[in-house]
């Protein structure tokens, strides 16, 4: 298992580097701070430009200008940002990662297993009043768009509750860490809107994986030679159902790694996602795109290896050759 | 139908039926928020007393309630009396209510934060790095520190850290010597004297490194905009208090020179480790200190950034302060909001108090008639305009730019922009000019001429260029074809798309036919105006690059108390001019206007240079390639339940909401 999961990881570099390369190549073409500031500063004179030139390598051909960002990647050196005062992408990238993942570790743990609850019960109870239920909230969470969920809680818990009760439990927005209480209460809202809005889609596809399992012959085979139901669902049905589930799971984890662009926008919260679009893709900074592209690319490589490392384990049939 | 597709139907039904009533609820909400009474006042902080806030707010509830009624039954008269008003009403009343203001300034100088709802955030603290064109870094940095002249809000400048105006002599060998005369009192944040030495120490800094000659960099003003300070031939302080400058000329732009001072023992010791502190606003031993009223102090990026007042302030000298002392607040929190309704949610929830921001319809529908909130604007100094390139075959004849400005409305377009978000007060006018804005005392509008939509007269223009109509009714040429432009912009930015919307239909009527031709993200002006091939033809007269690649292009510049820089743009030899003019009796004239000293005489003299551009009075041949269009207006919201009205006033000169940071108080 070993080899195999190094053949697959030597067998993702030349996926990241094109992958890489492209966006590189794309970001690159699109954004000229030197015609920028033609338009901004009609005054400014050529050391203005010079420097430009100097402080990003513009006079470089992109191939060269990749070349020269890649041989720093790969040694940690993200390179300094044009958005950002020319400070180290690093520190900034890795600050922002840890931010992200204050709000993804906790909303995936939570979909994985609510998902997993979900899906279960809804399964087995298969048009009962608790499955339609399940259904309809699922339903509900797919067609709820993010941004629109975001700013609802915002508005019950941070209006309505507070006009109500007096109260104000919840941040509507930012991060604040003065106390174990503020980070709670900060971090409450944009959870619950990553959780609904992931759980209601690996529910549905929890749900199909389970009825399908159910179905199977040898769910059929346990039943009829007397194996408590108990067992059945949890040794033989989870297991199997839980194959294509493992790979939802994978990628919802890899997404919310890398950061959720429209829930961090609406909390204003400082991960991952607002910092690609917003200092990225607006400001132009290439090099913090290229970090955070290339942290996708990454993790999104390694979660897939992982859920083909599960596979194996959740099915002795899978060998790795 | 079996059960099963029955119910999965009930189900999405159900499903559906929620996400209608949550859609529906935005309004209800609204309504709740209007209807309740005050918000918690300082964020979460205040939710203790947000129970006894409840309490006051049914009673102001019924009490509304009770006033609704009372106005139905009342006569026409007593409601006359009701709706009179500040206008009308008496010297005395007013001057009543002035105290009553001021008293409840004056009991709000407790303190508190007063926290500021910001979509951006500033790339880093220094002013002059190539990437920091931001206002909200100038806005932040107006809070904290403070220079020989500052402007106020109708966009003229002020003596701020000098005692009065500065003394300029004329020296026989045509030189101009600027003698100032620091007001007393003043001191930094950390208790040391501003001193003239400090004012040296910044020219030093501002010109070290700066060898203008062989155009080395090295200098603070990274940007490479160095006007005004390489006229620099000698300075220094003639005693703690007094500073004089000599320049080679005199230059118009001098009072914006030294805007910022800083402080020599601590800034760094040459301009090196000025670059390297400014960013952070930070030096080895802490923050920077403070000339201002406020004094940095914590950024946590990508969230927050917070400042604390200056108790050695010596107090703010603005035509526009009301507060001539220390601020009341106890400091300032700046939160990066990005969202516009999270923004408003954050004005509502109380987790912010004012909001400054593009004008958007969001803050209209939601704010405008919230009772807890006030809305102030004004005509800002963010002005839009039409370029127009000489270069092309239509509009090389000044009789098609003419019928473009006949044809546009710019009343109409104003009215179609920001009736919505400011109903029939619109806070200004279309503009006529490039050089001033419309609220300043120089501005003459010198497109007055092409006022209203005149699509006869426009039309009237084309036939005599040779045009008729097609058939379609959008004119042709024999020669050169359709009558069809593309303007163009950065791509995205709603309003301006509609504001391009809105001239396209206004032209068709005068047989223009406009293509809008954006370009998403920052590519539009390298690939349009800016285009190294486009900047070539508009050099060589069309001789060499390639003319064709943009029409019309729209974007938007910044005015300001002294607008003598905008002349770079249309100077013929200057390569950032792309739009083919090339005038050398303006080229002469642009830098006898920069040097004028009568300030009224120089500000014809701008007028003078504004008519070259966007009329045919001057240059009938090359004449009108500028339209001016709109001034955006400036936009502000505050939580008027919590924060007297004394810190928040239009804002012509685009200096944001802490420009009068020492006035906010809470009630």
């Amino acid at each position: 298992m070993v080899a195999y999961a190094l053949r697959r990881l030597l067998g993702a570099i030349p996926v990241i580097l094109v992958s890489t390369f492209v966006m590189y190549a794309l970001v690159s073409s699109i954004n000229d701070p030197i015609a920028e500031l033609r338009q901004s500063c009609p005054q400014c004179d050529s050391s203005a430009y010079d420097r430009l030139n100097d402080l990003y390598n513009l006079d470089q051909p992109i191939p060269q200008r990749y070349l020269s960002w890649l041989g720093g990647a790969v040694t940690g050196d993200l390179g300094v940002s044009t958005s950002m005062g020319e400070q180290e992408v690093a520190p900034i990238f890795w600050d922002r990662a840890k931010n992200s993942a204050l709000l993804s570790i906790p909303a995936a743990l939570i979909v994985i297993v609510f998902s997993a609850v979900l899906s279960i019960y809804s399964a087995l109870r298969q048009y009962s009043l608790g499955d339609y239920a399940v259904t309809g909230f699922t339903y509900l969470g797919l067609a709820m768009p993010t941004f629109f969920f975001g700013l609802l809680l915002q508005v019950f818990w941070g209006i309505w509750f507070q006009n109500w009760t007096g109260l104000k439990p919840f941040w509507t927005g930012g991060l604040h860490t003065e106390s174990i209480g503020d980070l709670l209460s900060s971090v409450a809202l944009p959870i619950t809107t990553l959780v609904i809005i992931s759980l209601a889609a690996d529910t549905r596809f929890g749900r199909a994986a389970m009825l399908e399992t159910r179905n199977a012959d040898f769910i059929r085979t346990a039943r009829a030679k007397g194996v408590p139901e108990r067992t059945i669902v949890l040794k033989h049905l989870l297991r199997a159902a839980l194959i294509p589930m493992v790979t939802v799971w994978a990628i919802t984890f890899g997404t919310l790694l890398g950061g959720t662009l429209v829930t961090e926008t609406v909390f204003s919260w400082p991960g991952l996602g607002r910092l690609l679009i917003f200092n990225g893709v607006f400001d132009g900074d290439v090099n913090i795109m290229m970090a955070v592209i290339l942290f996708i690319g990454v993790i999104t490589v390694l979660f897939n290896l992982l859920a083909d490392l599960l596979y194996g384990w959740l099915d002795p049939r899978v060998r790795y050759g | 139908m079996n059960k099963s597709t029955l119910a999965r139907l009930l189900a999405m039904v159900m499903a559906m039926a929620l996400v209608a009533a949550a859609c529906g609820a935005d309004d209800v909400i609204d309504d709740v928020a209007d209807t309740v009474g005050d918000v918690a006042a300082d964020g979460v902080d205040a939710v203790g007393d947000a129970a006894g806030d409840v309490a006051d707010a049914a009673e102001d509830l019924v009490t509304d309630n009770d006033d609704e009624m009372s106005d139905d039954e009342m006569s026409d008269d007593e409601m006359s009396d009701d709706e009179m008003s500040d206008e009308e009403m008496s010297d005395d009343e007013m001057s009543d209510e002035d105290e009553m203001v001021d008293e409840e300034v004056a009991a709000g100088a407790s303190g508190g934060t007063l926290i500021w709802a910001h979509e951006q955030e500033p790339p880093d603290m220094h002013l002059d790095d190539p990437n920091n064109n931001l206002s909200v870094t100038s806005w932040i940095r107006s809070a904290l520190i403070e220079g020989l002249y500052g402007v106020d809000g109708s966009t003229s400048y002020y003596p701020e850290l000098i005692d009065g105006e500065a003394d300029v002599v004329s020296n026989d060998d045509g030189t101009v010597t600027f003698n100032y005369t620091l007001r007393d009192g003043l001191m930094w944040s950390d208790g040391t004297p501003v001193t003239a030495a400090d004012v040296e120490y910044t020219m030093d800094i501002n010109l070290e490194g700066c060898d203008f000659e062989a155009e080395e960099s090295g200098c603070v003003y990274l940007r490479g905009d160095r006007t005004g300070y390489d006229l620099v031939t000698e300075y220094g302080a003639t005693s703690d208090t007094e500073f004089s400058m000599t320049l080679t000329n005199f230059f118009a732009g001098w009072k914006g020179l030294l805007n910022e001072v800083y402080a020599a023992h601590a800034y760094g010791a040459d301009a090196t480790e000025v670059n390297a502190n400014l960013p952070e606003w930070a030096n080895a031993d802490g923050v920077l200190p403070s000339s201002g009223p406020m004094v940095f102090d914590t950024w946590d990026r990508g969230v927050s950034m917070s400042m604390v007042r200056n108790d050695n302030y010596a107090g703010s000298v603005s035509p526009d302060a009301a507060n001539n002392g220390v601020a009341y607040v106890d400091g300032v929190q700046i939160n990066f909001v990005t969202d516009t309704d999270a923004q408003i949610n954050a004005l509502k929830a109380g987790e912010a108090h004012i909001v400054m921001t593009q004008p958007q319809l969001a803050f209209g529908e939601r704010l405008s008639t919230d009772e807890n909130f006030t809305v102030a604007s004004s005509a800002g100094p963010v002005f839009e305009h039409w370029g127009l390139n000489l270069l092309n075959d239509h509009l090389a004849d000044p009789l098609v730019r003419e019928a473009l400005a006949y044809g546009i409305d710019k009343t109409e377009v104003m009215a179609g922009l920001y009736t919505p978000l400011f109903g029939d007060n619109l806070p200004a006018e279309g503009l006529g000019g490039t050089y001033w804005m419309s609220n300043q005392p120089a501005y003459i509008d010198a497109q007055k001429v092409y006022e209203g939509k005149q699509s006869d007269a426009a039309k009237a223009n084309l036939e005599a260029a040779g045009y008729s109509d097609s058939g379609d009714g959008i004119m042709e040429h024999p020669d050169r074809g359709r009558l069809t432009l593309r303007v163009g912009t950065t791509g995205g930015n709603a309003l301006r798309e509609l504001q391009q919307q809105i001239i396209q239909s206004q032209l068709a009527e005068s047989g223009i036919e406009i293509i809008i031709d954006n370009v998403p993200g920052g590519a539009y002006f390298a690939e349009r105006p800016f285009a190294d091939e486009a900047l070539a033809a508009s050099a060589s007269g069309g001789a060499e690059g390639d003319p064709t690649i943009w029409d019309i292009t729209q974007f938007a510049w910044v005015g300001g108390p002294w607008p003598g820089g905008q002349s770079a743009s249309y100077l013929g030899g200057n390569g950032n001019n792309p739009y083919g003019f090339n005038n050398a009796d303006f080229d002469a004239r642009a830098p006898e206007c920069d040097a004028t000293v009568d300030d009224a005489v120089r500000a014809d003299c701008y007028n003078e240079l504004n008519r070259y551009v966007t009329t045919l009075e001057i240059d009938s041949e090359t004449g009108l390639f500028m339209i001016p269009l709109t001034q955006k207006p400036s936009y502000y919201g505050y939580l008027s339940s919590v924060l007297s009205g004394a810190g928040v006033a239009p804002d012509a000169q685009g200096a944001g909401p802490l420009a009068n940071v020492v006035d906010f108080a809470f009630k």
